[in-house]
């Protein structure tokens, strides 16, 4: 048997023929031995390897072997832009707290003097200082009338003397 | 937050999942297939911990290339097509390393397996898994990488003749001359293990 036949005897049991190289394939190995013989040969070898891998388990437990996956698949990706911060309430009330504050001190002293001087004539003048902020009050019991003069916080030295960022 | 539970969710929800970063999806296909993709490089290299790197290595680069799953195959079938590439690669660059290499003799020499003895009796009947596993083993180590890898190509990734010529960039002749080859030689390989434990 040369060796072209050999290989296609092989290429007939792969099922790699046309369809009438298998018919006279089939019928060469019906009148000859030797051609059936070699046929049985590879069907037998090629049985054996069926469901080899099947059998072959890895020697790691998923925990290690994932471990070095993660590894390089977190060092592969790009690195992240730090993100915007996001509103914050806290920061937010933070902001508002100075101002808040001194118009609340503001009102407090307002209603101070206004007890101070309640039932007399004369015009009650009452003058606070809050941090950057100034304030004077004015007080007219005959015309019932209560003024208060804020020079928060441009007139001051510090407003001067630093970048506002404080509404005009 | 306690970790999601994948285990119950199929591979397409995972692929899903991971395409949009969740690692977690990704692990558990690799919990899944990680035993068939390392099979597959063990069986072409023949190296343990090679086996067990390069098949850490396809996990991440299809990890990097999910986007490029279209789901005309399995997933599965999928990872191990890049298994395989990476297992060709590596051993042609175990090739060029190699100055005088025994399979270039062994092939140019050619004509062993067309005189060989047809074996009339099956080596491995008889033969329980295990043990038939462990010759398959053994027999599969002596043969050449080109060899083996024309053997694993068809027997276990069910390629044809014109796939395996494209994969491993030869001609179909070629495929067909090698694959004769390895089968006649683990034919051989397989009587000869049967012969040694009957001695003993």
């Amino acid at each position: 048997m040369n060796y072209e036949a050999q290989l296609k005897l092989q290429s007939f049991l792969d099922g790699e023929l046309p369809e009438n190289d298998a018919r006279e394939v089939a019928a060469w190995i019906a009148r000859d031995k030797q051609a059936a013989g070699l046929l049985a040969e590879l069907r037998h070898t090629r049985e054996a390897v069926t469901g080899y891998e099947e059998g072959i388990r890895l020697p790691e437990s998923r925990e290690f072997y994932w471990s070095k996956i993660q590894r390089e698949i977190d060092r592969a990706r790009p690195a992240t832009a730090p993100a915007a911060p996001a509103f914050s309430l806290w920061a937010y009330l933070r902001r508002l707290a100075v101002p808040a504050t001194a118009l609340a001190l503001i009102a407090i002293a307002g209603l101070v003097a206004n007890r101070g001087v309640h039932g007399g004539g004369a015009v009650g003048v009452t003058e606070i200082s809050v941090s950057d902020t100034e304030a004077l009050t004015y007080r007219d019991f005959s015309a019932d009338t209560t003024l208060v003069w804020l020079s928060y916080p441009a007139d001051n030295e510090v407003a001067q003397n630093t970048p506002s960022d404080t509404l005009p | 937050m306690a970790d999601k539970d994948y285990s119950s969710t199929d591979d397409q929800a995972l692929v899903g999942a991971a395409r949009q970063g969740d690692t977690r999806a990704f692990e558990e296909l690799v919990a899944r297939h990680r035993d068939k993709i390392y099979a597959r490089a063990f069986s072409m290299l023949r190296n343990e911990q090679e086996a067990i790197d390069l098949s850490q290595e396809a996990w991440v680069k299809g990890w990097q290339r999910l986007n490029q799953f279209q789901g005309e195959s399995s997933f599965g079938t999928w990872m191990t097509r890049i298994v395989i590439n990476l297992c060709l690669d590596e051993l042609r660059r175990q090739k060029r390393q190699r100055t005088d290499s025994m399979e270039a003799i062994e092939e140019e020499s050619g004509g062993v397996e067309r005189q060989m003895p047809i074996l009339e009796v099956n080596p491995t009947a008889g033969l329980e898994r295990t043990e038939l596993r462990q010759r398959i083993d053994r027999a599969m180590s002596q043969l050449s990488h080109e060899h083996r890898t024309v053997l694993v190509l068809h027997e276990f990734e069910e390629m044809e003749y014109k796939q395996i010529a494209k994969t491993m960039e030869c001609s179909i002749g070629t495929v067909m001359s090698r694959l004769f080859y390895a089968r006649r030689k683990l034919a051989a390989l397989l009587t000869d293990l049967k012969k040694e434990s009957s001695k003993q």
